[in-house]
């Protein structure tokens, strides 16, 4: 029993990363950064209870805007670059992120001994739900309840204008920009709210596992974390929280006996993805070829390349 | 209310546009046209600020806009659509527009205006324009999938939305059978009567010579003639720049006998 709790708490962990991914994919941009602003969330969220005493649930939004405003400043120069280069970009970004938390030592006296991040060897001890008695049930309930809010802001925002103007701004860039609306505040506020869920999952993260280290978010976090929207497509939320169970569940946890050859599997299935369904899975009735498909390109015409009828 | 004083654009060794000189007068219909390579789109994408110019200076409204993005020109008032059609093909018919007419909202008192106040005006608004587009019933339509015809009717509504008064469309007509083309023009002259003035690139010369109020022949990135369509149509510098060209573009040769 254990087992799938402790499972289902990491699906809806990887639902909300996953989510935070959809945002940015929204406006047309694939970011690597999400595991960055992830890692950001876990250690604020982390110190703040351990280091400074404060409850989770003051934690966890603090951790998420610490997240969004690292993603706002990141943002505005990487989000200058677009395509291959904003991938390497912010896969760069996510490494020094990384890199600084294997360097980070900042520890201070507790009740029980020091506590805080230690550089290599990584920040345990982040033992806030078993020192204020939450059972796994309650911990749960209380991450599930975090999904169903962002999935529920998120359904609303898709709805409003800025829904529909991310939306433009992924679709043509070129036409979004001549219709009047300012790319840089498109791309940016998508890349903020999704920095701010990347943050709060984060800060679940970390009190789950209690203890985190820099090696928990590698690439292949950031992989997992863009895997899922574009697996499940960006037409519906649900697609993305069916994707996460899909590769958590079943990829990752049921297939464990293969040992690492599942990360090939798990490329291959992303790329069989790219090729069959591009634009997601879950995006269309699976019954009906070809209607997930993106549409054609137009060719470039060069100019006058068109005639009259 | 635009002004292109001297304005020139390379790429490379090659001179698409070459110290092109030109005055939009509020209200009007100008047309600009030209032979295949002439630079008339190149010298849409300079108005709507896609390219930046080599040389010269763009005046919008007395304000020189050489320097700004493509969504500040079109907060200023300059809207546009393409020769190859860009919508936003995901989205609805209705989002096409309303991302247009959305975005004119903007600083705090556009977020009051859209939080707090609603948005009855603005969504009034677009849904005229979809009426006056024939699109209404198709409002829930995915754009990519509206025949080609629609397509260009939803660009124009798209440009129209924004609410800028100058409007740059880039052959309109292309690709349009002569039904469509005769709605395209009480569709221009509907908007200029609501007080838009209309820059027409266009080909198709029928429609230039009835709508346009003015038109301006380019060359080789250079302006050749300029006048009202019957001036232009005597002028025999067009005549061979018409007729020498190597597509020997038969369209004018038709218009020019009629």
């Amino acid at each position: 029993m254990d087992f799938y709790l402790g499972l289902a708490q990491v699906i809806g962990v990887h639902t909300l990363l996953g989510l935070s991914a959809w945002c940015v994919l929204h406006t047309g941009q694939v970011s690597l950064a999400q595991g960055g602003f992830f890692a950001i969330g876990a250690y604020a969220a982390g110190m703040l209870t351990t280091m400074a005493g404060w409850p989770l649930l003051l934690a966890l939004p603090v951790a998420a805007l610490a997240a969004a405003a690292v993603a706002v400043a990141v943002g505005f120069p990487a989000l200058r670059v677009k395509g291959l280069m904003l991938v390497v970009a912010t896969m760069a970004f996510a490494e020094i992120v990384r890199l600084v938390f294997f360097n980070f030592k900042w520890r201070v006296e507790g009740p029980n001994g020091p506590v805080g991040p230690d550089a290599g060897l990584g920040f345990g001890g982040i033992r806030y739900f078993q020192t204020h008695g939450w059972t796994a049930w309650d911990v749960l309930a209380l991450i599930w309840c975090l999904v169903a809010l962002v999935m529920l802001a998120l359904w609303a925002l898709d709805r409003s204008r800025i829904g529909t103007l991310w939306r433009a701004v992924g679709e043509d860039e070129v036409a979004a920009q001549s219709a009047g609306i300012a790319l840089t505040a498109a791309k940016v506020s998508a890349f903020g709210i999704g920095g701010a869920i990347a943050g709060l999952a984060g800060g679940l993260f970390s009190h789950t596992t209690t203890h985190i280290e820099h090696g928990n978010f590698t690439i292949l976090l950031a992989t997992f974390a863009i895997a899922y929207p574009i697996l499940g497509g960006l037409k519906s939320l649900a697609g993305t929280v069916v994707a996460v169970i899909f590769i958590q569940g079943v990829l990752v946890e049921g297939l464990r006996f293969l040992g690492d050859w599942r990360s090939l599997l798990f490329g291959a299935l992303i790329l069989l993805v790219m090729l069959v369904r591009p634009s997601g899975v879950l995006t269309a009735p699976l019954w009906k070829r070809g209607t997930a498909r993106s549409p054609v390109k137009r060719p470039r015409a060069v100019e006058g390349e068109t005639r009259h009828a | 209310m635009l002004e292109l004083d001297n304005i020139s654009r390379y790429f490379g060794g090659v001179k698409a546009v070459d110290g092109l000189s030109l005055r939009v007068q509020r209200g009007e219909i100008l047309g600009l046209i030209g032979p295949n390579g002439s630079g008339k789109s190149t010298t849409v994408n300079l108005i709507a600020g896609l390219y930046a110019p080599t040389k010269g200076t763009l005046r919008f409204e007395g304000r020189d806009i050489a320097a700004l993005p493509p969504h500040r020109r079109a907060e200023l008032g300059i809207a546009r659509t393409f020769q190859n059609i860009r919508l936003f093909s995901q989205l609805t018919v209705w989002q096409n527009v309303w991302a247009a007419r959305v975005v004119r909202e903007t600083g705090w008192a556009g977020f009051r205006k859209r939080w707090l106040a609603g948005a009855g005006a603005a969504r009034d608004e677009a849904e005229q324009l979809l009426e006056f587009s024939g699109l209404a019933a198709k409002r829930d339509h995915l754009a990519g999938n509206l025949a080609f015809g629609e397509q260009r009717r939803l660009e124009l509504a798209r440009a129209a939305a924004s609410g800028a008064p100058l409007l740059l469309l880039d052959e309109p007509a292309a690709g349009m059978n002569s039904e469509e083309i005769d709605e395209l023009d009480q569709r221009i002259r509907a908007l200029r009567d609501q007080g838009r003035t209309i820059v027409l690139i266009e080909h198709h010369m029928e429609l230039v010579m009835g709508v346009c109020d003015r038109v301006a022949v380019l060359n080789f990135g250079r302006k050749i003639a300029e006048g009202t369509p019957a001036a232009v149509q005597d002028d025999p510098e067009v005549r061979a720049a018409y007729l020498g060209s190597d597509e020997g573009d038969d369209m004018m040769a038709a218009a020019l006998a009629a």
